[in-house]
């Protein structure tokens, strides 16, 4: 599923992001990344999606070379990943439904099929009963459980998670890391970055802990902490 | 790609966003009205002087007044003589009865000439039309040689000056609207640049489900048309009651002078400032969100 490939990043105020990266990630894998604030977690995301570029190195996903693409194949490759981040990033004036619906609306899908992917997201991440709120009507983790309908409602195999759980209390992180679970069983590979040790424990995934922008452990059934 | 829907999606969006930045809108639909506006007086105005040498041009040739004890046969003679002047167009003979008609007939609504004169007090004449404009003096010379001719008169310098006018109010006229639609594009940019900045999140969303930037363009594109059509619109009703208001005027106040009522010619001329609407404003939709676009690309 990705490949990344040699990568440094160093950007462009001169700060050392990553020193030669080299990852595997197979299909369907459910995959932490740990590590402190500043050890490159966020910056290895962006080069999935493409917000950032490598500079060397090759990240390669779903046999498609990131690194290669042009600025027009971008949204393309994008419409095969969906990313969710810690501060949710919803649109304050949409319900929402709109907030979701506006994820394969921008994408040009037509509008029989925007309704039911959209009420099939939102029932996934058990928020069908809000569809009309508006997020500021909402706690936080109903806000991250929208983000995250909107994030897989066009059904990508590749799911981005970058601190889901940041702000959110001890029940709630659970109760999102199970959503995320939940997706994953649903054949779609799930990438989460984060600082939160009781969640990587709990759930013994592989875990790839991040320090100065090095991979110091790349371990299957791991724990936050090595042993 | 389902057109309407996208379509319908650029509409909505555009629309929520010129509701969202409501007196910002206003301005700059103002402003882009008041440039039509300006532009559209610019072209009326244009218009009517070249319209007023065309009218000259066909009007004013040069009069050559004769003897009034010409007789006939003479007559004939030096029409032939003066159409074979280089450069002369056509020679008409206008009788004296003939030309007092017309000028009563022109004249005749405005001041009852009929009582002050009783006779004809004009001469016969000959109405010469020459080529081009500039060989009217030359040619003016060579007829009041003719000795049967007592007078010659032209307004080749009047028109002239005219023309030299008309030139100078359509090359002012071009620079200033083209200054004036650079301004006017500029506060359309920076207004509706004012939304895109409003709409980050939404624009940063929309790039990260992977919409493309044409997608994220149009509704800017489209609320920059909106605002010029709205512009537009009002520019052209603000120029037709105008015009027509100024029409009415100088139609009662100077008769003679002839003014373009030709409603082709006009509407030609709305459309224009319409057209020249829509372009600014897909323009300034277009610009102002290019920006973010690049920086993000």
């Amino acid at each position: 599923m990705i490949d990344l490939k040699n990568i440094s990043k160093v950007y462009a105020n001169g700060v050392e992001a990553l020193f030669d990266i080299n990852l595997h990630i197979g299909k369907e894998e459910f995959v932490f990344i740990v590590g402190p604030s500043g050890a490159g977690k966020t910056t290895i995301m962006k080069m999935l999606y493409r917000e950032e570029l490598p500079t060397s190195g090759q990240v390669i996903v779903d046999r498609v070379n990131v690194t290669e693409l042009t600025a027009e194949q971008v949204p393309y490759l994008r419409r095969n990943i969906g990313v969710v981040f810690q501060d949710y990033k919803l649109l304050p004036r949409r319900t929402v439904y709109e907030n979701v619906a506006f994820a394969l609306q921008v994408t040009g899908a037509p509008r029989s099929q925007i309704r039911r992917h959209t009420m099939q997201a939102l029932e996934l991440v058990g928020m069908l009963k809000r569809a009309s709120s508006f997020p500021e009507e909402l706690s936080g983790g109903e806000k991250q459980r929208v983000c995250i309908a909107r994030a897989i409602v066009n059904n990508p195999p590749l799911l981005l998670a970058d601190e889901p759980t940041g702000n959110l209390d001890p029940q709630t992180t659970f109760e999102i890391m199970e959503l995320l679970d939940k997706i994953n069983r649903r054949n779609t590979t799930v990438i989460t970055s984060t600082h939160n040790k009781s969640i990587v424990d709990i759930m013994k995934r592989r875990v790839i802990q991040l320090e100065s922008g090095r991979v110091i452990r790349d371990q299957q059934l791991g724990m936050y902490h090595s042993k | 790609m389902n057109i309407l829907t996208n379509l319908e999606f650029s509409v909505v969006e555009a629309l929520r966003s010129i509701r969202r930045s409501g007196l910002m809108s206003l301005v700059a639909i103002g402003i882009v009205t008041i440039s039509l506006t300006v532009f559209g007086i610019f072209l009326l105005f244009a218009i009517n002087l070249g319209n007023m040498v065309s009218f000259m041009g066909t009007r004013l040739d040069i009069v050559a007044y004769v003897d009034r004890d010409l007789n006939q046969d003479s007559a004939q003679i030096l029409e032939t003589a003066i159409s074979q002047i280089p450069g002369v167009d056509k020679v008409n003979y206008i009788p004296k009865d003939q030309a007092w008609k017309t000028f009563r007939e022109e004249f005749g609504a405005k001041l009852d000439i009929a009582d002050v004169v009783k006779e004809n007090p004009l001469p016969n004449a000959f109405a010469v039309r020459v080529r081009t404009p500039d060989i009217l003096p030359r040619v003016a010379e060579q007829v009041a040689r003719f000795s049967d001719v007592s007078e010659v008169r032209y307004s080749g310098k009047l028109i002239k000056q005219i023309q030299n006018l008309v030139d100078a109010v359509r090359i002012g006229g071009a620079v200033l609207s083209i200054l004036l639609f650079f301004a006017t594009l500029l506060i359309v940019v920076n207004t509706i640049r004012l939304t895109v900045l409003a709409r980050e999140t939404d624009i940063y969303i929309m790039r990260l489900v992977g919409a493309t930037n044409s997608f994220i363009r149009w509704p800017f594109v489209i609320e920059g048309i909106l605002m010029g059509i709205l512009g537009g619109i009002l520019g052209v009703i603000i120029l037709r009651f105008s015009y027509d208001a100024v029409l009415l005027r100088v139609k009662s106040a100077l008769p003679f002078l002839p003014v373009v009522a030709d409603s082709g010619l006009l509407t030609f001329v709305y459309v224009c400032i319409g057209i020249s609407g829509v372009m600014l404003g897909m323009l300034g939709g277009y610009i102002s969100v290019s920006r973010i676009l690049k920086e993000k690309g």
